[in-house]
């Protein structure tokens, strides 16, 4: 195919003119591919080994990322149905990547997940400016071809987002959106709702809906159908991933869901319990001695089988 | 489609272009099916509802364009296929195809792992130019603006790059 080194040439200068979202001179490559059949075929040579390598690079995950080899077995590829299937079984995985690629406008997206483990910490990182810690027991969703995008379906995640104006960050969290505005923020997303706290920069919360600025050293609460602000140290914001936890007024319920994911050990809140608890602590010391907790933070302790039952006192 | 639908302009972009996209198709390999295709093309962005298009008529040919370079592949790959399975099940009965094995998921894994390397072998610019293009969409202009480097050098370097995996491709097709 490559006889006729002239064409190919000609062929990797069309690829990589034609290639590009902005080429406009659609003319003149119809004239060169009606000059010569052969031109086509060379074309074709070299844009399809470009799409398949760019769908195998793909398929490995995102450049720069110290996710890649751990996760690559567990990605998810979610895109809608892109034309017929021609092939089978393995191929076919990175076919479908290929089609969520293939098109440069990119109304598709092109999802991958990373989660951690009760206990665990992990950080991805986006972009030069652009890092997410994830707390343990998170999962959130990103999409390799947009990088201003995550979805946070559970957990506890610090964004240290770099800002741009024209294409601000935006974390899906349920059913609500936040857009950056600059940022450092933590959110954390549970069974007791949802939390974004601040400590550089801003966030607005719900732009569709409630659309709230979030600013440093506040924390945003949100529940079902209502929410509130109220003030954070900005220090306190991802303190977690130093091993810390602070709790302000917090219910037994949101602080065993908090201790659990940070430790791994299997906390809960006894059944109807109430009470506002307050305090900072160190997690460290609770992987030794879950028990550990009642004295630090004034609750009260249970050993049940293998979880750890705490209420106020 | 009405006139007040979103992709109105793209309609009639493609109306009015009709022609050149079929002269393009053939041009492009389409040869007799160019007349189907240039359908295929409409109904591949009219489900794709792209919404607002800067430019409609590149728009246009860039599907007709990609649309081709699928149909290369999945052809090439369809015949690929074929010759590993009659190679591997070759004591199969007649008609009976066996799933693609635990060797061909390796084999795929091995063969991206192959394409990583050769794209890092060629310099991280190069590797990253490429991946910011063809994985991330980038347009090159952007990439240039970006990487404060100039457009010849982010087209050069994407030329380095397609000619080494199209060299790639024809050692291990």
């Amino acid at each position: 195919m490559a006889s006729d080194g002239t064409i190919q040439e000609q062929a990797l200068d069309w690829a990589v003119r034609a290639g590009d979202p902005a080429f406009a001179d659609w003319e003149a490559f119809t004239l060169w591919l009606e000059a010569d059949p052969a031109h086509a075929r060379a074309y074709d040579e070299v844009t399809a080994a470009v799409t398949d390598a760019a769908g195998l690079a793909a398929a490995s995950g995102p450049a720069n990322d110290d996710i890649v080899e751990e996760y690559a077995p567990a990605l998810q590829a979610a895109h809608a149905g892109s034309g017929p299937m021609w092939l089978g079984g393995a191929v076919a995985a990175c076919v479908a990547l290929v089609g969520a690629v293939w098109m440069f406008q990119g109304e598709r997206r092109d999802l991958y997940t990373v989660e951690t483990a009760l206990g665990e910490t992990r950080a991805v990182t986006l972009d030069a400016g652009t890092r997410i810690e994830l707390a343990g027991g998170t999962t959130v969703v990103f999409d390799r071809r947009d990088h201003r995008f995550a979805q946070l379906d559970k957990g506890q995640a610090l964004f240290t987002v770099r800002h741009d104006e024209a294409n601000p960050f935006a974390v899906r969290v349920g059913d609500k959106q936040l857009v950056d505005i600059g940022t450092v923020f933590d959110v954390r997303h549970d069974d007791e709702g949802l939390s974004v706290a601040v400590s550089e920069g801003a966030v607005q919360f719900d732009p569709s809906g409630a659309d709230v600025r979030v600013s440093p050293g506040e924390v945003l609460r949100s529940t079902a159908a209502t929410y509130s602000v109220s003030k954070i140290a900005p220090a306190q914001v991802g303190e977690w991933r130093e091993g810390r936890l602070t709790f302000e007024a917090a219910s037994p319920a949101e602080v065993a869901a908090q201790l659990k994911r940070a430790t791994g050990i299997d906390y809960a809140a006894a059944p109807g319990g109430s009470g506002a608890v307050s305090g900072s602590i160190l997690i460290a010391p609770l992987r030794k001695d879950p028990a550990a907790i009642g004295p630090l933070l004034g609750l009260s302790v249970e050993a049940q089988a293998n979880r750890w039952v705490i209420g106020a006192r | 489609m009405t006139a007040e639908s979103s992709s109105a302009g793209l309609e009639a972009a493609f109306l009015d272009n009709r022609e050149k996209l079929v002269r393009f198709l053939r041009a492009r390999g389409a040869g007799e099916a160019a007349e189907d295709l240039v359908q295929e093309v409409w109904l591949k962005i009219a489900a794709s509802s792209p919404g607002p298009v800067a430019s409609p008529l590149s728009y246009l040919f860039r599907t007709a364009d990609l649309l081709m370079i699928d149909r290369f592949r999945s052809q090439r790959q369809a015949g690929a296929r074929d010759r590993d399975w009659s190679d591997v099940n070759a004591g199969d009965p007649p008609g009976v195809s066996a799933e693609p094995s635990a060797e061909r998921r390796i084999a795929a894994a091995q063969e991206a792992a192959s394409v990583l390397a050769l794209l890092d072998g060629l310099g991280p610019r190069i590797a990253a130019i490429f991946r910011r293009h063809r994985i991330d969409g980038a347009p090159q202009k952007t990439i240039a603006a970006d990487m404060n480097i100039s457009l010849s050098t982010v087209e050069s370097d994407l030329r380095v790059a397609y000619r080494a995996l199209a060299e790639w491709k024809e050692r291990a097709p």
